[in-house]
């Protein structure tokens, strides 16, 4: 044990240290500190060259990392260096249900000729979420073509609205607006908010969390050995990325093929939606990054509707059209496609994203604003 | 609010700052004693009455001392209101549950209520604290104290309150009538015991939880070789826990020029359950030793009399860990065991012959052993558990590799320390590497975790 008289109280008292040799001076702390600090500011840029996302064109963020925004803004930064317009949105821009070469951005680059789209769509990632990927790690947006993507089925009640006063736990709660706008069902502790919002900003800890997703199941280390008690962690952390298709819960059947029933969408007014505000600040961001931001809307699967949706649903998407028109936001609202071609309430088979491009390239804003100095 | 948390950080970056600039002003102890207050209250506010209370009856209770001749009546009402409160609080509902079950085995027809009070978090630290003050008074071994406020903030000082060390008076007391010196070395160590006590607590404690609490939960699905590997990993859980807390309290009051006891010696060194117990939770240990052994004759009226003397100690020791009859049963195993490993000790063969690390090993299986009843949810529970361990078949245990890798290390860490290998573990690049490896460990690959502290329960 270590000993030491206690100083200018009572000398005749020994006090013990402890029972360990960590005991560390203050220059000892301070050649910690740097080593630490260096750790922390570095280690994320050192991994970043190490490894690569693999950029062909149809590459989009596999599945399972959906939750990896550290990956995600390496991912960015790649698309942003190499392609000239990058589709944003969420699981219909990134294509559930469709393979790699058989979403918009596969499509449109067909269109195109050239590869000139990048798929920079991520599965579940809700107008609120979406805007807390893009202000925080998706920085590298800038100065490009953004295609972004609104999908209705945000609005189309209050709990995926993010409005009902019973907690619910959504998708990318780290991602979302912490403490303003109010979000009524996200009920997480200050503690825990404030821990998030500090993270956001660190890179460290965007990178520690692409670790656990990408290579330990999305747990921690030690729930992690729990699961896979031989193995070794450190074996586990390859410099592999899974394969975009491994894991994507491919499915080419339409949605009456898969016995989904018509609804009566109880749709949010855009005066009080939390998605419809947090969209519009999205479109604010990019805007102010520098970007051309063009609007692509829906198209819902209009052929679900019953009941009062058609006509809550078709003022809903005027009040959009006027929002955009106000503020000069080129858009495009293509009409519903082919019931067929839809495989659930808002997304597509790849024949609808194939058809939904050819629409695309055939309307006079997307010529101008995205195509036009091509 | 936990020392690994936010809310604890925010709280310290408010209130140490504040602290240096009062602590050379009348300020110090009425603000420290109102920033131990408000940690405790954040608990849950109705705690504050209860241990303004006992502080200041006991206050009171010295200064009646010092005027009366009738010292030891006043000794009386100090501890009958101090063990009354820990009896009303804690043990409670335990002692109605085993009347009514009683009663009914009696076929009487009644029920006591139940209390069903809360037991107030750290009631059972600061009642021993400030029961040994007014002990400590009336044999002579320290003086009155002439401040409430100084003595508020002794008994209620935070980095100690929720689960110790449990301080005497003769210690921490002189330490408040100055204004400390808090120089660099304080700072550097009072991070360097917090950092162990960091790591200890989230790195080692959480992550044996994870199999310790998977098992135990249903203990009759496993079999000998998980049951076995979770025993052991709850004698080292336990262990990190407890003495993380105290690493991390330590640290704290260090930094706040406060010294705190030193609580936990590398217990699973012993080679006998007196040096365990001389290393395990000593503020507890020596408390239990000077206030309840020692007046009950200790050692010096005969063999008879040393063994029930030990054996009492280590039953109440046993029940101011819980109101439950797993925490007598493990009291009085450790008893039974100190009375064997006594007399072993007392034949020529097992001083001499026998090497040191084998003591080591069998007192460490005797202890972890006796952990099983600490543990378990009943007698039932336990017995299930020490059954299964003997009777049951293989299978895979499915434990963590990494899990007993890291407390081999520790272990070996430990061995060394106490060996001619200290020196190593002194160098400065291995002393740094350690502190670099446990930091960046934590950042890394530590799940964030709020788990309770496990003695917080005591």
């Amino acid at each position: 044990m270590q000993k030491r008289r206690i100083q200018g109280v009572n000398n005749r008292e020994d006090v013990v240290f402890g029972s360990n040799a960590i005991r560390l001076s203050g220059a000892e702390w301070i050649v910690v500190a740097v080593i630490c600090l260096a750790a922390f500011f570095f280690a994320p840029s050192l991994w970043g060259q190490l490894g690569e996302i693999k950029s062909e064109p149809d590459y989009r963020l596999p599945y399972r990392l959906g939750g990896d925004y550290w990956l995600y803004s390496r991912l960015c930064r790649q698309a942003c260096s190499q392609y000239e317009t990058v589709l944003v949105g969420d699981s219909v821009m990134w294509g559930h249900y469709a393979p790699a070469d058989g979403t918009l951005s596969h499509y449109l680059n067909e269109n195109a000729v050239k590869d000139e789209f990048a798929n920079l769509g991520v599965d579940g990632f809700h107008p609120a979420a979406l805007w807390g990927l893009l202000k925080y790690y998706g920085r590298s947006i800038s100065d490009k073509e953004v295609i972004l993507h609104l999908n209705p089925l945000w609005m189309s009640g209050r709990k995926q609205d993010l409005q009902t006063e019973k907690e619910y736990r959504f998708q990318h709660q780290k991602l979302v607006p912490q403490f303003r706008p109010k979000i009524p069902c996200y009920k997480d502790s200050w503690s825990e908010r404030v821990s998030v919002a500090i993270g956001r900003h660190v890179a460290f800890t965007g990178w520690t969390s692409h670790l656990r997703t990408a290579y330990f199941d999305n747990m921690d280390v030690p729930a992690w050995t729990m699961e896979h008690p031989y193995e070794n962690p450190l074996g586990a952390v390859t410099l592999e990325l899974p394969v975009a298709d491994e894991d994507n819960p491919q499915d080419d059947r339409s949605w009456t093929e898969r016995s989904m029933t018509k609804q009566n969408f109880q749709w949010v007014g855009l005066e009080t939606s939390l998605q419809w505000k947090l969209f519009r600040k999205s479109v604010e961001l990019l805007k102010a990054r520098g970007n051309t931001v063009f609007v692509l809307v829906g198209p819902f699967n209009e052929h679900m509707f019953t009941g009062d949706s058609p006509g809550v649903y078709g003022r809903m998407k005027d009040g959009i059209e006027s929002w955009l028109r106000q503020s000069n936001i080129p858009y495009s609202m293509p009409e519903a496609l082919p019931s067929e071609l839809y495989s659930d309430a808002s997304h597509p088979l790849a024949e609808g994203y194939a058809l939904l491009a050819k629409k695309l390239f055939e309307n006079e804003s997307f010529q101008s604003t995205i195509l036009g100095e091509r | 609010m936990y020392f690994h948390t936010l809310p604890f950080l925010i709280f310290f970056l408010i209130v140490y700052p504040t602290y240096l600039i009062v602590k050379e002003t009348k300020l110090r102890l009425p603000f420290l004693l109102a920033a131990s207050y408000f940690f405790y209250g954040w608990l849950n506010p109705l705690y504050l009455v209860l241990i303004a209370y006992s502080t200041a009856l006991d206050y009171f209770v010295v200064v009646r001392m010092a005027k009366s001749r009738r010292r030891k009546s006043w000794l009386a009402v100090s501890i009958a209101n101090n063990l009354g409160l820990l009896g009303f609080f804690k043990y409670g509902a335990f002692v109605t549950d085993n009347v009514n079950l009683l009663l009914s085995s009696l076929n009487v027809p009644y029920e006591v209520p139940s209390p069903g009070m809360l037991l107030p978090v750290g009631l059972s630290f600061y009642i021993f604290q400030s029961l040994s003050y007014t002990i400590d008074y009336y044999r002579g071994n320290v003086e009155k104290e002439t401040s409430l406020i100084r003595y508020a903030t002794f008994v209620a000082l935070f980095p100690r309150l929720l689960a110790g060390p449990i301080e005497r008076a003769k210690n921490l007391l002189p330490q408040m009538h100055k204004s400390p010196r808090i120089c660099g070395g304080d700072i550097a160590d009072g991070l360097s015991m917090f950092v162990v006590g960091l790591f200890k607590k989230v790195a080692l404690a959480d992550y044996l939880a994870l199999y310790v609490n998977k098992v135990y939960a249903a203990p009759d699905q496993f079999q000998s070789p998980a049951l076995i590997l979770a025993t052991f990993l709850f004698a080292w859980q336990i262990y990190f826990d407890f003495s993380g807390y105290t690493d991390m309290a330590r640290g704290v009051a260090r930094v706040m020029g406060f010294r705190l006891m030193l609580n936990f010696n590398n217990p699973y060194l012993a080679a006998s359950l007196g040096e365990f117990w001389g290393r395990w939770h000593i503020s507890l240990s020596t408390w239990f030793k000077d206030y309840l052994y020692i007046p009950l004759g200790g050692n010096r009226k005969g063999t008879f009399n040393t063994y029930r003397n030990m054996f009492l100690v280590m039953v109440i020791s046993g029940l101011w860990h819980g109101a439950a009859w797993t925490f007598v049963i493990w009291g009085a195993l450790h008893a039974i065991g100190r009375f064997f490993t006594r007399e072993l000790e007392r034949t020529a063969f097992y001083k001499e012959k026998v090497p040191r690390l084998v003591k080591q090993l069998l007192v460490f299986a005797f202890v972890t052993f006796a952990w099983i009843f600490f543990r378990a949810e009943s007698i039932g529970d336990a017995w299930l558990v020490v059954t299964r361990i003997f009777g049951s078949g293989w299978a895979d245990p499915r434990c963590p590799a990494l899990a007993l890798a890291l407390i081999f290390a520790v272990w070996l860490y430990q061995y060394a320390y106490e060996s001619k290998l200290r020196w190593v573990l002194e160098c400065k690049p291995v002393r740094v590497g350690f502190v670099v490896a446990m930091i960046l460990y934590l950042i890394v690959f530590a799940p964030s975790s709020d788990q309770a502290f496990i003695y917080l329960q005591f």
